[in-house]
């Protein structure tokens, strides 16, 4: 009897949770697997949470999140996702590529959406499912962008910058992070011929002291206005910005905060944007397989807010770079020119 | 409820001739049953404070770890390695030992297995899977028996040895991993050994046509296996006794005749090899390759599990599979309920707290003269 009536409470338990998580509503679900950054990265993975919370306010979809503690967590994450029949599961970031190949290929019926790559099989090799959207950005527009404020303020002396050099530091010079740096020092280029630019990488997304150290080096070799495309290990190169009194430039989201007064602007890749009208997209029956980009055509790059250390002229200049970028006048370079 | 409720110890009632002063303590399932209760009911205050609805945040927590075929492999693979792990705190703990050093001794069984299996792509499974697996179990094995040996010679006390022995093995495992003599070149970000060869690997025993992309392997049999060896060992050979009676009395044992710091050297190899084969069952069926940091936790949460399951087999095996199932539901209450899963580990904790307070009421009682039936 006593055994009966612990039965009949789990399936009760179960029911209401059914209800009450939405199985078997008709609102389209929406599952997001973060990489190992983790959803407080104040970057990427947020960016893309961030997207994901706006598909849930504004169109009224079901979503989760999880986050991935290990690499090796990437393929029954997903799996989760996929076998509780979701209607769109979002892989966030360029070291999913095999992870989505395989679940993908697994689960047929259900789309998948992978930031910053395409399925990649067993092999290595790219290949692309009828069942995946491959969510592109256009980095080297957004690196554009800040590279031609940089650009106008090493040449006009604004401010600290006195020495005429700028520089960049990647994470690891992996295709999504070079487009960015590729950018920026094309349009230094264009904009400034004379200016002096460095590059270096850190060999690192998370560890801070490796970027700091970066930093320093190239504080050290004159640079006053820094550019990191780093994730986390990158905030060790503002910091370096912020202790020498030089400028720095945040990526992905709006950096501002990370030291004011020393993030001068952000180069700006709306992954919120990207996850959000993806899910848009399998709403109204619009999704589309294969590569899809996201560049200033349609807004889904930009800059981010500016210091009031920015002349207007530089304001102006990177505007009409972006209007140019959008009128296909100029097409930012997106291999890195200056490696060391 | 039914889970906990059939939860008999298999110990003492094999056991007569032993008479055991704890053994009140681990006659029948009502303590680890109320503590689990209690637990959650704390628990349960806590997601009232966060602002959820609690039977919305456990029913979650059950739809994780058991609402689909996939949700229970995956709470099995969690499963494997904490009964294992559970296992080797147990049995030393039933020689009166307190093995702190399943996490260090998990870590060297898997480096030994992994080792092996990428030394040797090429040997056939039949030569390379046992090679593998006995790798796993004397690298364990032999990192346990250090802190036993000094115990036994140099009076050492075990906690303290194998809490060390924990840290030198995580720092070794950077070391080798990173730019060591095991480091491969292009894991992707995560430091990582060559993969193991094809041999070593355990199957998946679930056909992908049942449960797709399952990754219950076959390490979850060897659990079951470990288990009843665990007993066996214990409850059916001369060693085990000589080791239970050691646990009750080193100075009487001795009297008997059984030298204990044999026994101690001995045991402490043996809950060793249980963590070796946990950590070998994780490179041979799940990673593959063994991961800097990989499995991180599981040793510490088998002190938990082998205290709830009261260092009986079976008690251990149902504690191994809650604890996994908190484990795998807290992944999916997060994501489904939105309720962080550091929930679980509060639950986790009071578990704990609430057998610990239970043991230090017991004590009380004795030493008051109450019999301790008068408890129960």
């Amino acid at each position: 009897m006593k055994r009966l009536f612990a039965l009949a409470f789990i399936t009760v338990l179960v029911a209401t949770s059914c209800g009450a998580l939405g199985i078997g509503g008709s609102s389209i679900k929406v599952g997001l697997v973060t990489d190992i950054g983790g959803l407080n990265d104040k970057s990427f993975n947020a960016l893309a949470n961030q997207g994901r919370l706006d598909a849930a306010s504004q169109l009224g979809v079901t979503t989760s999140v999880i986050e991935s503690k290990k690499q090796e967590d990437y393929v029954p994450n997903l799996t989760t996702f996929a076998q509780q029949n979701y209607d769109l599961v979002i892989a966030v970031g360029f070291l999913m590529t095999n992870a989505t190949w395989t679940v993908a290929k697994q689960f047929p019926s259900v789309k998948f959406a992978i930031i910053d790559g395409a399925p990649a099989n067993a092999k290595g090799d790219t290949e692309n499912l009828p069942n995946v959207a491959n969510l592109f950005f256009k980095e080297q527009e957004a690196g554009y962008l800040v590279g031609v404020i940089a650009a106008t303020m090493a040449k006009n002396k604004v401010g600290k910058a006195t020495h005429n050099t700028v520089c960049s530091m990647g994470g690891i010079p992996i295709p999504p992070v070079d487009r960015f740096i590729a950018g920026y020092q094309d349009a230094v280029k264009t904009v400034s011929p004379s200016t002096t630019i460095l590059n270096g990488y850190s060999n690192d997304f998370v560890d801070q002291a490796k970027g700091n150290a970066v930093g320093v080096n190239h504080i050290g070799k004159g640079c006053d206005i820094l550019f990191q495309v780093a994730g986390g290990s990158g905030l060790g190169y503002i910091a370096a910005a912020k202790q020498a009194g030089v400028y720095a430039i945040g990526v992905d989201a709006d950096q501002k905060d990370a030291a004011p007064g020393t993030v001068i602007t952000s180069a700006l890749k709306r992954v919120n944007k990207a996850v959000f009208d993806t899910a848009k997209a399998v709403k109204d029956g619009k999704y589309k397989d294969g590569d899809n980009f996201f560049s200033a055509t349609n807004d889904g790059i930009g800059y981010g807010s500016l210091d009031p250390v920015v002349p207007a002229d530089a304001k102006a200049a990177a505007d009409q770079a972006l209007a140019d970028i959008k009128s296909g006048k100029i097409k930012p370079k997106d291999t890195v020119q200056v490696k060391g | 409820m039914t889970l906990a409720s059939s939860a008999s110890p298999t110990g003492p009632a094999t056991a007569p001739s032993v008479r055991q002063p704890t053994s009140q303590w681990s006659q029948g399932p009502a303590v680890p049953v109320v503590s689990v209760l209690v637990a959650l009911l704390l628990g349960a205050i806590f997601v009232l404070i966060s602002g959820h609805n609690p039977i919305q945040a456990y029913a979650a927590l059950l739809f994780g770890a058991f609402g689909s075929p996939y949700d229970i492999t995956e709470t099995l693979v969690i499963a494997v390695p904490l009964t294992l792990a559970g296992l080797s705190v147990a049995v030393a703990f039933r020689t009166g030992l307190f093995n702190i050093g399943a996490q260090g001794q998990l870590f060297v069984g898997a480096l030994a297995a992994g080792w092996t299996g990428a030394q040797f792509p090429d040997l056939p499974g039949v030569v390379l899977l046992p090679l593998t697996l006995v790798s796993g179990v004397l690298g364990g094995a032999a990192y346990g028996a250090i802190a036993g040996w000094l115990k036994a010679t140099r009076g050492v006390n075990e906690v303290i040895t194998t809490i060390m022995q924990n840290y030198i093995v995580v720092f070794v495992m950077h070391w080798l991993l990173q730019d060591g003599p095991m480091s491969a070149p292009n894991a992707l970000g995560t430091p990582a050994s060559s993969p193991i060869g094809a041999g070593a690997i355990l199957p998946i025993i679930i056909p992908n046509s049942l449960v797709p992309l399952s990754r219950l392997h076959a390490g979850v049999l060897l659990a079951v296996i470990a288990v009843v060896v665990f007993w066996f060992l214990l409850w059916r050979t001369s060693l085990g006794y000589e080791l239970r009676a050691v646990g009750l009395g080193a100075r009487a044992a001795a009297q008997a005749g059984i030298d204990p710091r044999r026994r101690m050297i001995m045991v402490m190899g043996i809950a060793g090899g249980f963590a070796g084969l946990a950590g070998m069952i994780q490179v041979s069926g799940l990673f593959h390759r063994v991961y800097d940091g990989f499995s991180s936790g599981f040793g510490f949460d088998a002190i938990a599990v082998a205290l709830l399951g009261k260092n009986s087999p079976i008690g251990i095996t149902l504690a191994a599979l809650l604890f996994a199932a908190f484990q795998r539901g807290g992944t999916i209450m997060q994501s489904n309920a939105g309720i962080s899963s550091h929930l679980i580990e509060i639950v986790e904790a009071i578990v704990l707290f609430v057998i610990a307070a239970e043991t230090i009421v017991r004590a009380i009682a004795s030493r008051r003269g109450t019999p301790a039936e008068a408890l129960a």
